[in-house]
């Protein structure tokens, strides 16, 4: 069950710097009726777990929960059995449910699930209604662990508890409890480290693990990209657990810190400082002097053959400049990334980053760069006075782009190719350089003959 | 799973949950059919995810930006709450915030505050601007349905009674299924006869796709409430799609002077021959010289495409007010429908007379897969095409979502037009895959 403690602990994470100087109770915003349609805690519990390809993912709940969700994250596996997170299941519980209680459907349908797929685990879901009605899906996934002999774990994360970034810590809960400690691994090294929040989105992980496999280290399991249930059970044996990119998982290192003694840094691979970064802080915190100097040999013959690369973009990129509207880490990471192509960044938004987040866009924009509170109606100004040449935001945006006649480049709707590690650092210098070449946003821009032909009589 | 094979139409369900869904929800299609409003704010009473998933989902099938608001109904509003307010907390940030003035709020429930069985009507009466509720959980009906349940809301509470038609206005009313550049030809057949046209709801002013000044925050386009209210002076009302008789029945308890017309569908010869005929004899006129020659098009495409589409077999997935006109239109040139699999049940499934009907699932469908040569589903039967390596099978693309292709809005299968390029465009696909495998 999820109780109302339970969610003011997550809310107000003591090792988060979001709520480090809030008073009790305030903790992390809650979704406002009428504004913003952000993602529920549903969405966010999903999300994080959705990437165990050898699991499935069961929600018990309406039609709309997974109705309108599934098969819409390009989160990659390289897992060779059957691939489930591009697959959906939901009970989709009818009124009778909702009168009589939907457990009877649920049992049936892990039943169904272990009889015709055989997976290694089942991720429950609970959803607003079945919480509401209050589903006892603890009693039927411990009643159908012990029937099949796989962990089926209960998610408890109804979209009414809070926004995205509170399931994601729900699922976490969920995890620590079901399956971390459950099993031991093969065999341990001293370089053993858990990933933890990279969803291995169109094969993000990918683009920086086999840096990581030349220096020696080795991810003894990933929650969630790529993952396996299997390895997620042995994960309290790591040496460091790294939270790649996204903090809502802080409180699951925090209590592994706890529980296991596992220390635990934030990372983020995205251009080539932060990438070099994030492998500096990983080999540091293992402490090992020989692995140090392997990392800094590796990372000198990497990034040597990274700049080779990226000299005929950095020289067509000269005098560019960017203005950058995304969210959290993004204002900076994405920022980085842009600098390390040699475009100069001149505005980031802050919006939604929290004081760490703003901290770090600060350093990496200089004192002449403009961080953006409020960048819907800031960007358009700021691309005037600073004479920017790119606009990198989310759709909502184009329409700025396109009136000041500049190039434009999604950067949150979800993205075809990989911009992580040092070779996405390549694919966003070619994004860029189509985007900067593309004529389209001064041709939509032109007049219509109705606008300009005059039509009065002679 | 062999089981599955023996799937009867029933009003029941054969399995305990849905395994690759094809089934969309009721609030989802309550949500489209208010952006066929004008300046309509469509509010979603919900918690906030449900708004959320109904937004990317509509926003990646239509490429557009998509109104969107909820209610973000909260653990506490959950259980305390009538509804009324985080309701009209919403309405206040909205307005608030953004300095608009919506024409008309469109608010409807989800299953989480039907179970908790807000009062949507009631607080009707403490909101300033004008409003439209409708009932739509989501354990019941599905997209199809909510849609519906719109239009007709729309007419119950807003349409003004009459005792006299106006003897050219015409309204139509589209099913769900039928993308904006369908309505939009229907409406230009209708006006060529010569009626004064409205559509309910509209979406081809709104979601079609058309590049304007800037992108609302409320619905753009559509019909505006000021209409709505004075469709009771219709003299016609047109239903196309068995789900959408109950806003037509809606209309003429307004005015049961109007004249209702019904159609299943709006594809192929023998229906658009009847709905033109229907038209002929109200306004005794000929059709304009482009509707006949469209028909003698859809005949020489018909002749033309029988001998591939004759020798093929077909499985379809969707909604039922799409399937059956397609079956229909596939069959009148021979083809052979395998199967029929559709996301909820609906009385106009007991008249598809095809090898198999039944509501179910991709799971469910994909056993008839390799039977078939060519697949007419949304975008998810793609992966299970690929994966399924007994098919040979081509995919058409049809329904939602359809995340794969761009320009959905402007697919056009209706009409003897529409209806040419349908055949054109499956026994394109069909030579594809069965000549050069």
């Amino acid at each position: 069950m999820v109780n109302r403690a339970k969610i003011k602990e997550l809310l107000n994470e003591s090792a988060c710097s979001h709520s480090k100087d809030k008073k009790p109770g305030e903790g992390c915003d809650k979704p406002k009726p009428g504004l913003a349609a952000g993602g529920c805690a549903f969405d966010g519990a999903q999300i994080s777990l959705f990437p165990y390809a050898d699991a499935v993912h069961l929600v018990h709940g309406p039609q709309t929960c997974l109705g309108a969700s599934w098969e819409t994250r390009e989160t990659l596996s390289s897992y060779e059995g059957r691939d489930h997170t591009v697959m959906g299941f939901t009970t989709g519980i009818r009124t009778n449910d909702v009168i009589f209680g939907g457990d009877k459907r649920l049992a049936d349908s892990i039943d169904f699930i272990m009889k015709e797929y055989a997976p290694e685990a089942i991720f429950v879901y609970s959803t607003c209604v079945t919480a509401l009605v209050g589903d006892d899906i603890d009693m039927t996934c411990k009643l159908g662990s012990e029937k099949h002999g796989v962990p089926i774990v209960p998610v408890h994360a109804p979209g009414f508890v809070g926004g995205k970034n509170l399931g994601s810590r729900l699922a976490g809960e969920a995890v620590l409890e079901h399956l971390i400690g459950t099993k031991e691994p093969e065999f341990t090294t001293p370089y053993d480290i858990n990933l933890i929040g990279d969803y291995n989105v169109t094969g993000d992980m990918w683009q920086y693990l086999p840096i990581l496999d030349k220096i020696g280290i080795r991810v003894l399991s990933s929650m969630s990209g790529d993952g396996r249930v299997g390895s997620i059970r042995t994960a309290h044996r790591a040496k460091l657990n790294v939270i790649v990119c996204a903090k809502s998982l802080i409180t699951l290192c925090r209590k592994m810190k706890e529980q296991y003694d596992i220390p635990w840094i934030s990372v983020s691979f995205y251009g080539k400082r932060d990438t070099a970064f994030a492998i500096r802080e990983i080999v540091n915190a293992l402490g090992d002097e020989k692995l140090i100097a392997k990392a800094e040999e590796v990372l000198a013959e990497e990034e040597e053959k990274l700049e080779a690369r990226l000299k005929p973009y950095k020289e067509m990129f000269a005098g560019k400049k960017a203005v950058l509207n995304t969210g959290g880490n993004k204002a900076w990471s994405i920022a980085s990334g842009l600098q390390d192509l040699g475009i100069e960044v001149v505005a980031t938004s802050i919006r939604k980053s929290t004081a760490d987040d703003i901290e770090k866009a600060k350093e990496y924009l200089g004192p002449d760069g403009i961080l953006m509170k409020a960048p819907a109606s800031e960007q358009s100004k700021v691309i005037d006075e600073k004479g920017a040449h790119i606009l990198l935001a989310g759709g909502r945006s184009l329409y700025t782009a396109i009136k000041k006649k500049i190039s434009f480049i999604d950067v949150n709707q979800e993205k075809k190719v990989s911009y992580g590690g040092f070779e996405g650092l390549l694919n966003l210098a070619e994004d860029l350089k189509s985007a900067f070449n593309n004529p389209v946003f001064a041709n939509v821009s032109k007049k219509a003959p109705w606008e300009t032909v005059s039509m009065e009589a002679e | 799973m062999e089981v599955n094979y023996a799937i009867e139409l029933s009003k029941h369900e054969h399995k305990p949950l849905q395994i690759n869904p094809i089934k969309h929800s009721q609030p989802m299609g309550a949500a489209l059919a208010f952006y066929g409003i004008r300046n309509c704010l469509p509010l979603m009473h919900a918690s906030q995810g449900c708004a959320s998933y109904t937004k990317v989902f509509f926003t990646r099938h239509f490429n557009e930006p998509i109104p969107m608001y909820n209610t973000s109904v909260s653990d506490i509003t959950a259980v305390l709450d009538g509804g009324d307010y985080s309701i009209l907390l919403s309405i206040e940030n909205i307005t608030k915030k953004n300095k608009f003035k919506p024409e008309i709020i469109g608010l409807h429930t989800t299953g989480l505050t039907e179970t908790k069985g807000d009062d949507v009507r009631g607080v009707g009466m403490h909101i300033e601007i004008p409003y439209c509720y409708v009932n739509t959980p989501d354990y019941e009906g599905g997209m199809e349905s909510g849609w519906a349940l719109t239009a007709k809301a729309l007419i119950d509470q807003h349409t003004r009674p009459y005792d006299q038609v106006r003897p050219n206005k015409l309204l139509l009313l589209p099913h769900v299924s039928m993308q904006p550049v369908e309505v939009e030809k229907i409406k230009e057949m209708c006006e060529n006869f010569g009626f004064e046209t409205y559509a309910l709801p509209d979406l081809s002013t709104s979601m079609d796709g058309f590049f304007g000044e800037q992108q609302g925050k409320l619905a753009q386009g559509g019909i505006g409430i000021d209409e709505i209210e004075v469709l009771g002076n219709c003299a016609t009302v047109v239903s196309i799609g068995s789900s959408m008789r109950i806003a037509a029945e809606a209309l003429l308890v307004k005015n049961p002077k109007i004249r209702h017309i019904h159609f299943d569908h709006l594809m192929g010869q023998d229906m658009n021959d009847n709905f033109v005929a229907s038209l002929m004899e109200i306004r005794q006129i000929e059709p304009s010289p482009s509707v006949k020659r469209w028909r003698g098009r859809l005949q020489d495409v018909m002749l033309d495409s029988h001998f591939l589409i004759g020798s093929s077999r077909f499985v379809i997935t969707g909604e039922p007010d799409m399937c059956i006109g397609m079956t229909e239109l596939i069959q009148s040139v021979g083809g052979t429908i395998e199967a029929v699999v559709s996301t909820v049940y609906s009385p106009v499934l007991e008249k598809i007379e095809a090898k198999k009907v039944f509501v179910g699932d991709l799971e469910d469908a994909k056993v008839h897969f390799k039977n078939a040569d060519l697949v007419i589903s949304n975008f998810h039967a793609e992966r299970i095409l690929h994966i399924d390596e007994q098919s040979h099978a081509g995919l058409v693309l049809r329904g939602f979502p359809n995340y794969e292709e761009l320009g959905n809005q402007l697919k056009n299968d209706q009409l003897y037009e529409g209806s040419t390029y349908f055949l054109l465009e499956i026994a394109n696909k069909l030579r594809e895959v069965k000549h050069h495998g």
